[in-house]
């Protein structure tokens, strides 16, 4: 068995040794490719953002691998490594306690994992840009399900006529070539992370995105100076143009919580 | 199909892998340290969020046939990666499945690692 295992693993080291010189020569060629591409421009002289954007469905380490006929989705050399935690907001003194409770009770008291939508801006970059000079739409196609934002571009102040909302309301402008989006009007039944990191209905969100040839970056800040001890900027999310069209979500049906026989955490970063 | 040739479809308690607690979600419902390796047919799968779910037939060494319930990832990382729900059924011929076994005491519930298919084609979902 131990020789068995030794010669698998050494085999295993060999291939995947040339799989990652494959893969880091895919890298480079997408870099190179995706470096060289002319950013595309709407007739009102902006960057278009139309379009549908890879951010590693919604977490942005998973990209898979193609081996033969094979596919290794998560947890294969070649896949990058997840990010690691630590990308979280700080809190005012008085507020830590109540943080590390919720995070020690997430497995209850996380909405995400009961499928509801998961709230600017965990939800992450859009999945899918459709812009128009008078307003962008942002789809998302999130393990939750189909969300949309519709972000108004022509100087049109935040609606009053509805009620907080998992994903706020929406304004847009023009910085250069940066779209900002400023997002408000939220609930208070979303976190800000996987973490019990809550935040109040005056939460405020402002997202800044540019797009560079192929690829989009995604910036986001989150403002809620009742309870954060300072704006929480989230690590940069990088998204690549794609062809593989985004889909009617499948249904979320929860069914892992009555199996759990502890409360340790459930990762759900996106 | 023949069940019988599928007799004593659970083979083995593979080995112990700490490392793998590293990135797992799922340490409340499954036992990450160890995996078992299934052999059977896969009858069905729920395409659903936020977990998919495989029922693979399994059958003893009577050729008492069992339905296993397992556990897999997000349909949106499955088609992130090109992989449909024809795709992870195949054509019904045997297949071998990686899994963790769940911590609640049910015998037939699991976790999927790794599906690897009649052909010897695989698909890994999490790491082994």
């Amino acid at each position: 068995m131990n020789n068995f295992r030794h010669a698998q693993a050494k085999a295993s080291r060999g291939a995947g040794t040339l799989a990652a010189a494959l893969w880091i020569l895919l890298l480079h060629t997408t870099a190179t490719a995706a470096d060289d591409a002319v950013t595309p421009r709407a007739s009102d002289g902006h960057p278009d953002l139309s379009g549908t954007w890879d951010n590693g469905a919604g977490i942005d380490f998973v990209k898979p691998v193609q081996i033969g006929a094979s596919i290794c989705v998560r947890g294969c050399a070649q896949n990058p490594q997840p990010s690691q935690r630590g990308d979280r907001p700080t809190y005012q003194p008085e507020f830590v306690a109540s943080v590390k409770d919720l995070e020690e009770r997430q497995v209850q008291e996380d909405t995400v994992l009961r499928c509801f939508a998961p709230g600017v801006p965990r939800i992450g970059p859009p999945d899918k840009i459709v812009q128009t000079p008078n307003e962008i739409i942002f789809l998302y196609d999130d393990y939750a399900g189909n969300f949309f934002r519709i972000v108004p571009v022509d100087g049109r102040p935040h609606r009053t006529d509805v009620e907080p909302g998992f994903l706020g309301d929406a304004i847009g402008w023009w910085e250069d070539d940066t779209l900002v989006v400023e997002s408000i009007n939220f609930n208070d039944q979303t976190w800000l992370t996987d973490d019990g990191s809550f935040h109040t209905t005056n939460l405020r969100v402002i997202e800044r995105i540019r797009r560079d040839g192929e690829t989009l970056e995604w910036l986001a800040t989150a403002y809620d100076p009742e309870v954060l001890q300072e704006p929480w900027q989230l690590r940069p999310r990088i998204a690549h143009l794609t062809d593989q069209e985004i889909v009617e979500a499948p249904p979320c049906i929860e069914r892992d919580l009555d199996q759990m026989v502890d409360d340790t955490h459930h990762d759900n970063v996106r | 199909m023949n069940y019988k040739s599928l007799a004593a479809g659970v083979l083995s308690l593979l080995w112990s892998a700490p490392w793998a607690l590293a990135h797992h979600s799922l340490l409340a419902q499954f036992n990450a340290d160890s995996a078992i390796e299934l052999t059977g047919i896969i009858m069905d799968m729920d395409w659903i969020n936020p977990h998919s779910y495989i029922y693979l037939d399994v059958a003893d060494e009577d050729g008492n046939v069992v339905t296993w319930h397992l556990e897999a990832l997000p349909t949106a990382m499955l088609r992130k990666a090109g992989l449909t729900k024809a795709m992870m059924i195949g054509d019904g011929q045997p297949v071998t499945v990686l899994i963790h076994t769940a911590r609640n005491g049910n015998k037939t519930l699991g976790y999927i690692l790794k599906i690897t298919y009649a052909d010897g084609h695989y698909y890994q979902l999490a790491e082994v």
